[in-house]
């Protein structure tokens, strides 16, 4: 365990959805501890509840039982407003497919998490620029997402992703939409994140990404199978 | 000018010559426009000859320099007459307009129910886009994005849509309105007006549209951020 403070906290986390007249669970009680500047990956098998540990994780859903805690803070009791401003400020999505605004230029989308914080345009426009260099498409600033490939989308995301500088950058299964080649790209984008202090939990079926990661959680019926520690 | 002519009021009736002393262009009278007929004046002693009758005055308009007279002249009048009735000229001209008022009040009417229309037109449209960007609109939540950045960035973009559509709309009004007049005015031969664009008509066009096109997109976006995000995403 690293002596790091904790990015994220999850205790006896249970999550219950109704399906007609039987309740799902899909998770049944999971604890999890992400300490700041670590890179766990969650594995497992389609419906096993790893996308509804990650939507609990960044304080997008509300759990039945059990307590989530980010940077310390308390989510699971927050309102909407609440929790979307929390994540606004706190924490980066990474999808799999992307998500950009396709009107906006690679550069305003990642300008656009920014313009909802109140940054100034002078910083946003400085910050985005430093983003784009930083994932290698400072040239591209000014293309609209249809211009731009799969990959080179995925690192605008990215970029946009780390817009506000998040204390956890939370991505659900990134390389999904991937040929093999830009997929590797993505993952090493990430090892340079992480090594760089982001806090990184990363949500996938992909065997690299996983083997990646430092850590890797397996998920099994709502329950971690095993939490281990690769490097 | 000088030409002699015979004239009667009716083809077996009694006949009168008369030399043309002036030739008078007809003033724009939207009640005459399209009649197809020559007018001719005559002396009020010649015309009372030609068709057979004595003086037939059943009303006159009656018009004063200072307007606050021409009640007390009216009252005089109409005092002293006999067989006949004195009105105002304003009274007589509002009562003949009564049939163009009815007609302006229809082209309102069509013009209102057209923009009305479009509106719905704009906010099925609106729905659609907004709905085809269901998923979008719950990366964007997830992201921290605001219902209320949604909402307006919405609204903002209906009313983007309702203004150029006004613009368009002007402009396609102005233009058509050019060609009806130009049109009508070389088959009347008239410089009467068919067809007004009036600042006002303008102004009231443009107006709602754009409330009710902000309105179109904010019940669009209002739809949409009610959802919870997850739910956006069929989670």
């Amino acid at each position: 365990m690293s002596d790091a403070p904790l990015a994220v906290s999850a205790r006896d986390l249970r999550r219950d959805y109704a399906m007609g007249d039987a309740p799902v669970h899909a998770l049944q009680g999971v604890s999890l501890d992400v300490a700041a500047g670590d890179y766990a990956a969650i594995v497992g098998p389609s419906g096993c509840g790893k996308s509804t540990l990650l939507n609990l994780l960044g304080a997008i859903d509300r759990p039945t039982a059990g307590s989530v805690r980010i940077q310390g803070k308390p989510v699971e009791s927050l309102s909407d407003r609440e929790a979307t401003r929390f994540r606004l400020l706190h924490i980066g999505f990474v999808f799999q497919r992307f998500y950009l605004m396709p009107a906006l230029s690679a550069a305003e989308n990642v300008e656009l998490p920014m313009a909802e914080a109140g940054l100034s345009r002078a910083q946003r426009r400085a910050r985005a620029r430093e983003l784009l260099r930083y994932v290698g498409l400072e040239a591209r600033a000014d293309h609209r997402p249809t211009q731009l490939s799969g990959g080179e989308q995925q690192r605008v995301a990215i970029a946009r992703a780390l817009a506000n500088r998040p204390a956890l950058l939370l991505c659900d299964e990134p390389t999904g939409e991937l040929d093999a080649h830009t997929g590797a790209e993505i993952i090493a984008l990430f090892e340079r994140l992480n090594a760089g202090g982001t806090t990184i939990v990363v949500v996938t079926h992909d065997e690299e990404l996983a083997a990646a990661a430092r850590r890797v959680v397996h998920v099994k019926d709502g329950r971690i199978l095993s939490d281990t520690r690769v490097r | 000018m000088g030409d002699r002519l015979v004239i009667r009021a009716t083809p077996t009736g009694p006949a009168d010559t008369v030399i043309v002393g002036a030739v008078v262009r007809a003033s724009a009278d939207p009640s005459e426009v399209a009649r197809d007929e020559y007018r001719v004046l005559v002396h009020l002693d010649q015309l009372q000859s030609l068709i057979g009758y004595g003086d037939r005055v059943d009303r006159f308009a009656v018009a004063t320099r200072d307007r606050a007279a021409t009640g007390r002249a009216m009252a005089a009048i109409n005092d002293a007459a006999f067989g006949f009735q004195a009105h105002r000229s304003r009274d007589i001209a509002v009562e003949t307009s009564q049939t163009f008022l009815v007609v302006s009040r229809f082209h309102h009417a069509i013009g209102v129910i057209t923009i009305v229309a479009s509106a719905v037109f704009l906010l099925c449209i609106m729905l659609l886009k907004v709905d085809e960007r269901r998923r979008d609109v719950a990366a964007l939540r997830l992201m921290g994005i605001s219902a209320a950045t949604v909402l307006r960035s919405v609204v903002l973009e209906a009313a983007m849509v309702a203004v150029a559509g006004s613009a368009l709309g002007v402009g396609l009004g102005a233009a058509i309105s050019a060609a009806v007049n130009a049109h009508y005015r070389g088959v009347y031969r008239t410089p009467l007006a068919f067809s007004i664009v009036t600042p006002e008509v303008v102004g009231f066009s443009v107006a709602l549209s754009l409330v009710l096109g902000v309105a179109a997109g904010f019940l669009a976006a209002r739809r949409l951020t009610r959802v919870p995000p997850l739910a956006l995403f069929g989670r």
